[in-house]
């Protein structure tokens, strides 16, 4: 072999480790990059009770786009994004669109007390106490919000506070 | 203490024994479950060492899991549905994968492989004991320095 390639292919080999090992450090262990596996699949049925006593399941809300809003009365972002979804409710929900919340790892006061202080209205129920809807959703994080369709399908999931624009993009389509 | 006493006190005893013998064999199965799992919320541990709380639910999964006579691998499968593969911390041994486990062994044997060769390319470029005879030149210059002295 002769001994320019030689040298070309070591530096080709070590080059190739180096970015791959850069990308995995800095790009590719980034949550919001890694596609959430339920995209495109079934929403995964539930059923759950709500803060105000109200048996509900996502079974009945069949034919209507939902926003499944999954939060905590101690995460930062979720105080960002509980007016805009809220807002978002009032606005959609009397055209056909479903919200709902479900608050996890949480105490059911904390729960409450952040219910009230941000006049939060929809449909809002806690997870049970080993998260069984958060982790079939496979939660990573809240707040972390997923674009259910007219079909049942999940159409997108979006990793921390969700922008009005989103919900209003995804709802407008489907209530064309 | 009587008769029926004594051996009602052994057999509870013997089914303590039991009892803790099966919960300690539960929690070390969801402890080498939960290690080959990722922390969905800090990634850079395993659910065995988070204590976040989407890790505790996650070990309060695998725990019921094991209870209902699920195996290891239809466990990981199971988190694997819900969160992709990312959620395994040791990549799955198929498809483009292989390649992640290959690669290293592979670049170490081309190494070894490329320096044996170098080193019997040299072994047989290496000048033999034999001197090559002087060419004209050299030969006129040695005189010439010779005759100097």
């Amino acid at each position: 072999m002769n001994r320019k390639l030689a040298i070309f292919l070591g530096f080709f080999v070590i080059a190739a480790v180096l970015i791959t090992m850069g990308y995995g450090l800095f790009f590719a262990s980034d949550p919001n990059e890694i596609p959430s596996a339920q995209i495109g699949k079934v929403a995964k049925q539930f059923a759950a009770t709500t803060f105000e006593g109200e048996k509900i399941s996502l079974q009945q809300f069949r034919g209507r786009p939902v926003i499944l809003n999954f939060w905590a009365s101690w995460c930062i972002s979720c105080r960002h994004e509980a007016r805009i979804v809220e807002a978002a409710h009032q606005k959609f929900t009397p055209l056909g669109a479903v919200f709902i919340g479900i608050a996890i790892n949480d105490t059911r006061e904390a729960s409450l007390g952040f219910i009230r202080r941000y006049g939060k209205t929809y449909l809002l129920a806690p997870d049970d106490l080993t998260g069984t809807i958060s982790l079939d959703y496979g939660v990573t994080a809240v707040p972390e919000t997923f674009l259910i369709d007219k079909n049942g399908m999940i159409s997108n999931k979006v990793l921390g506070a969700i922008s009005k624009k989103t919900i209003t993009d995804f709802l407008e389509q489907q209530l064309k | 203490m009587n008769f029926k006493t004594k051996y009602l006190l052994i057999i509870v005893s013997v089914c303590f024994s039991l009892h803790s013998l099966y919960a300690d064999d539960l929690e070390k199965r969801v402890r080498e479950i939960s290690h080959k799992l990722r922390c969905p919320t800090c990634q850079a541990m395993s659910v065995k060492d988070s204590d976040a709380g989407l890790s505790l639910n996650m070990k309060q999964r695998i725990r019921e899991l094991i209870q209902e006579g699920k195996t290891e691998a239809e466990i990981l499968q199971f988190f694997e549905e819900r969160y992709g593969e990312w959620i395994l911390r040791s990549p799955k041994k198929e498809g483009f994968n292989l390649v992640l486990w290959l690669l290293p062994g592979l670049i170490t044997i081309i190494a070894v492989f490329l320096l044996i060769l170098s080193i019997l390319r040299r072994s047989k470029q290496a000048p033999s004991d034999e001197l090559s005879p002087l060419s004209d030149k050299e030969q006129h210059q040695i005189e010439e320095d010779l005759d100097k002295i």
